[in-house]
């Protein structure tokens, strides 16, 4: 078992991106909730040892996309939510930011996924493959796909 | 649009309620980050005292006799029924007895089954065509089973003769195993006893059960002067006793352990 400090370090440093990937999956707060107790919960648990920061980030990401669909996919949690229930979450995106918000959570998942990875992660296709073990020209793919159809969606020459 | 992806996604971060919610729910989970192995050996220990309970409760649900069947002739014996109708013990009081227990295999056989096998069997075949008595005592604690065995049992014995059959409830003859007399003899024994209350557990434990039968009637006839052998039955309790009614089989003696009866 993971100590309290290693368990405090963790939180500190990888909730920012846990609550973002549930973002980019999930449509209640409650769910966000219920999945950082899963996820940390894995981690104090977990004996896997970890040969650097880098595959521990990863093991974060995958971890918590995992269970992100575990729920989704149970029964109680296939209930439908407005766009607008989800942006509605405790903390507030400032208007500037909503309307690209609106746009990646208008995507299907797979897209978000590697949307935010590429773009806030700084991954590449092929760390992004490796870690969503998919294989990287489906990756390359997505990434192109998805920046159309933001570009679609938010218009303008901004997003070029 | 790198940029504003990038300052969108960053807009959102955990807050620190909901970084301290998931810490105490850690902390909670691990007992204070002490007892992380607990939380799966809880669950192991948790399916292991199911385990068993289960075989236990199996076991007991099983080996757990609900109805004894005395079978007296002069082997004496007695059948432990579970509640499945499986012979599941069997105990001889006398030599007579443990001789035919050890030459029959009637271990988790049904009871009608065994105690067919038993009638059938050639010595007690042999016994019954002596003129000897047999008598099955249905021992329960008025269940459905019970009845239900004791229905068996007159079925069993119907047409076939010098058979008696009859019930007994398990409180009329408790004191029976510690005066060393099978269920069905320790009945006939307190009928005796009714009559003549001289006669010892002892006395009565060697003798055949038309040996007891006759001491029975020659006892009857002394205190009331009269008899009717053709009609008695062994049993005073309950007044459900059945005599068998077919016909004798012959009077062909035979040599060996019941010389001298």
């Amino acid at each position: 078992m993971r100590s309290e400090q290693e368990v405090n370090r963790a939180v500190e440093e990888y909730s920012g991106m846990v609550r973002r990937l549930c973002m980019i999956h999930l449509k209640s707060y409650a769910d966000t909730e219920d999945i950082f107790q899963t996820v940390f919960l894995k981690y104090v648990l977990s004996s896997v040892p970890f040969e650097s920061e880098e595959h521990e980030k990863a093991w974060f990401i995958r971890v918590t996309i995992n269970a992100c669909k575990d729920l989704l996919k149970s029964f109680f949690h296939k209930r439908v939510i407005s766009l607008d229930e989800i942006l509605e979450k405790p903390e507030e995106i400032r208007e500037e930011y909503r309307e690209v918000w609106e746009a990646v959570l208008s995507l299907p998942p797979k897209y978000r996924e590697v949307i935010y990875l590429h773009y806030y992660e700084n991954y590449t296709a092929p760390e992004i493959s490796r870690i969503l073990g998919k294989k990287v020209n489906t990756i390359y793919t997505l990434l192109t796909r998805s920046r159309q159809m933001l570009r679609e969606k938010l218009g303008g020459e901004e997003y070029e | 649009m790198n940029e504003k992806l990038r300052e969108a996604f960053g807009q959102v971060q955990a807050g620190d309620g909901l970084k301290a919610k998931t810490k105490d729910y850690i902390a909670e989970k691990t007992r204070g980050y002490t007892r992380a192995g607990h939380i799966r050996y809880r669950h192991l220990a948790a399916a292991l005292v199911c385990v068993a309970v289960f075989f236990i409760g199996g076991n007991w649900l099983y080996f757990t006799p609900t109805v004894e069947i005395s079978i007296d002739i002069n082997p004496s014996l007695e059948l432990g029924v579970n509640r499945y109708n499986r012979i599941i013990s069997f105990e001889s009081y006398n030599d007579e007895g443990q001789e035919l227990l050890d030459s029959l295999d009637i271990k988790f056989m049904d009871y009608s089954e065994a105690v067919n096998k038993i009638i059938e069997d050639e010595d007690v075949a042999a016994l019954l065509s002596d003129d000897e008595i047999m008598t099955i005592a249905v021992v329960g604690t008025d269940s459905a089973q019970s009845e239900e065995i004791f229905a068996g049992m007159q079925t069993c014995i119907a047409g076939r003769n010098n058979m008696y059959c009859y019930y007994a409830h398990s409180d009329e003859v408790r004191e029976a195993h510690e005066v060393g007399l099978s269920y069905g003899k320790y009945k006939a024994f307190l009928e005796v006893q009714a009559l003549d209350p001289d006669i010892t557990a002892g006395q009565i434990k060697d003798m055949s059960m038309r040996e007891i039968r006759d001491l029975i009637d020659s006892l009857s006839d002394g205190a009331e002067g009269e008899a009717d052998q053709a009609e008695e039955q062994p049993d005073n309790g309950k007044g459900y006793g059945q005599k068998g009614n077919g016909s004798g089989k012959g009077e062909k003696r035979r040599r060996g352990k019941t010389d001298g009866w």
